[in-house]
């Protein structure tokens, strides 16, 4: 249990470490044309570079992770510029038709997406480890409640719909201060026992990492 | 003719199980009556609010529930209404927001109330463009009523920026009253949600930090006073619509005053130092009241 826990304070500190080394980086207009690509590429040689000595792993996850939802970030900017502009209105079709709109317009413009394309499977295992170790750091009961929330039985893909007819179960505060930083267009959510990543204007899911969360016996 | 007479008898049974279910489900479904138990306010020029929380089901009891606001509203003349979030359960088409929120509220819209919304786990966070919410296109904002200074957050996702946001907010606030209201409660009684611990731990230091007076949240189908907590006073008022009979653990230790039989909704008052709360069911009964003196707890 303490070296879960030293593990856990270990990532969190390094994490938090990447975090303020990203601030002193340039604008992200200038980070997202350098990561050029529309659809995200193959990992970049971030693996071989990770394995290095000396290279933090856990700094490249993150740093390739910005990278992705940089791109992910230019298709959505593409595609709101592309939709009518949302104001405030008393009309709550024009609420769902832009969100619509938008969602069918990234869908477009993402066509080939594909799982994996934002969570990198090669980085997959770190955040894995920062869920599991969350979920499994807390007193049972609390495990037990958090999992019972959860949205259940229902299969969610990348490039769909959240399902307009699920709650947006609560994100647990303490585990989401342990996840890099999303900017206010994504938002983290689980369902059942993924992890996903959902365009919070569109809500449209942009990626999916399976089996996150352990089974927690009842 | 055998085969007739069983046929028929079978018939006859269904009718009566059915006779038998409609009667449990009237039971359970109060008599509205045309009186309210609210008594007026006492301050002149005091800010007066409903509390509505878990209210988007556009079922009778939500209807219900909107008709003894209206009722309320005649002894007790709030000017605006706070929602804990659920403000829409289910599907969040146009006609859902006709049939869960325009209908069942259409007196205080037509009366040109203003609503101040919360996010609730149900709502989609794009409601936040939605006029009536009152939300000006955000997920968590803040606005002011004379001495009071309102604290909407967002406990769905409660990220660095709402955590950030919220600490600057609070601390440049020198309003009298410092009231916050979202979703989730850090304390409860409910044997289905509970305390939201881990919200709690960011959130309450800054609470307590800032000399927040009062918390009022939703997610609880019931309605629950808490002992206060570090000074703070704790409303849960999440059953203006949906209820969970029962659901109040007797002995958490938490409680001041549980109700969890009937729907309830509450209106607040704030006279300079003091704020009077009533709470008051689907029937109009006043189930809980009493006052709160600021920098005393209830």
């Amino acid at each position: 249990m303490l070296k879960l826990h030293s593990a856990s304070i270990a990532l969190v500190v390094l994490f938090a470490a990447c975090g303020k080394a990203d601030t002193a980086e340039p604008p992200a207009k200038t980070a997202v044309s350098a990561a050029a690509p529309v659809t995200p590429a193959a990992p970049a040689p971030a693996v071989a570079a990770s394995t290095e000595q000396g290279v933090n792993p856990v700094g490249a996850a993150v740093l390739e992770f910005k990278k992705r939802i940089d791109a992910y970030l230019k298709i959505h900017n593409d595609a709101e510029g592309k939709v009518p502009n949302l104001k405030k209105t008393d009309d709550p079709k024009e609420i769902s038709d832009r969100e619509k709109a938008l969602g069918e317009m990234i869908m477009t413009l993402r066509a080939g997406a594909k799982p994996g394309d934002i969570f990198a499977p090669e980085y997959q295992p770190y955040f894995i480890k920062i869920v599991q170790d969350d979920i499994k750091a807390r007193p049972v009961a609390d495990r037990k409640a958090l999992v019972a929330e959860l949205p259940k039985n229902v299969k969610v893909d990348i490039n769909t719909v959240y399902p307009t007819t699920l709650p947006l179960e609560t994100f647990p505060p303490a585990l989401l201060r342990k996840l890099p930083d999303l900017p206010p267009e994504l938002e983290y959510r689980i369902v059942g026992r993924s992890l996903i990543l959902r365009d919070v204007k569109a809500n449209l899911i942009v990626d999916v990492l399976r089996d996150v969360v352990p089974t927690i016996p009842s | 003719m055998k085969k007739l007479n069983v046929r028929f008898i079978a018939f006859l049974w269904t009718l009566l199980a059915l006779a038998a279910a409609v009667q449990a489900i009237t039971a359970q479904q109060p008599a509205i009556s045309a009186n309210t138990d609210v008594q007026p306010p006492v301050g002149k020029d005091s800010v007066k609010f409903l509390v509505i929380g878990d209210s988007g089901t556009g079922d009778r009891a939500q209807n219900e529930t909107g008709a003894q606001m209206w009722r309320a509203h005649a002894v007790f003349p709030y000017e605006f209404a706070i929602m804990l979030g659920d403000n829409l359960y289910g599907a969040e088409r146009p006609q859902d927001f006709a049939n869960k929120f325009e209908r069942p509220y259409k007196p205080m819209l037509d009366a040109n109330i203003p609503f101040y919304a919360a996010l609730g786990n149900h709502d989609d966070p794009n409601q936040r463009y939605y006029k009536y919410f009152g939300m000006g296109g955000k997920r968590f904002y803040t606005f002011q009523k004379k001495d009071v200074r309102f604290f909407v957050l967002d406990s769905n996702y409660m990220d660095k920026d709402q955590q950030r946001w919220l600490e600057e907010e609070l601390s440049k606030s020198n309003s009298k009253w410092k009231i916050a209201y979202f979703h989730h409660p850090i304390y409860s009684s409910g044997g289905r949600h509970g305390s939201e611990i881990d919200l709690r731990t960011i959130v309450e230091p800054l609470f307590i930090k800032y000399g927040l007076n009062v918390v009022f949240a939703g997610h609880e189908h019931f309605y629950e006073r808490l002992k206060p907590q570090h000074g703070i006073n704790y409303f849960t008022a999440g059953g203006s619509a949906k209820l969970r009979g029962g659901d109040i653990i007797v002995n958490s230790g938490l409680t001041a005053k549980g109700f969890d039989t009937e729907q309830s909704f509450m209106v607040v008052e704030i006279d300079g130092d003091v704020l009077r709360f009533q709470t008051i069911s689907r029937r109009g009964k006043r189930v809980d009241s009493g006052e709160i003196r600021r920098g005393q707890t209830s």
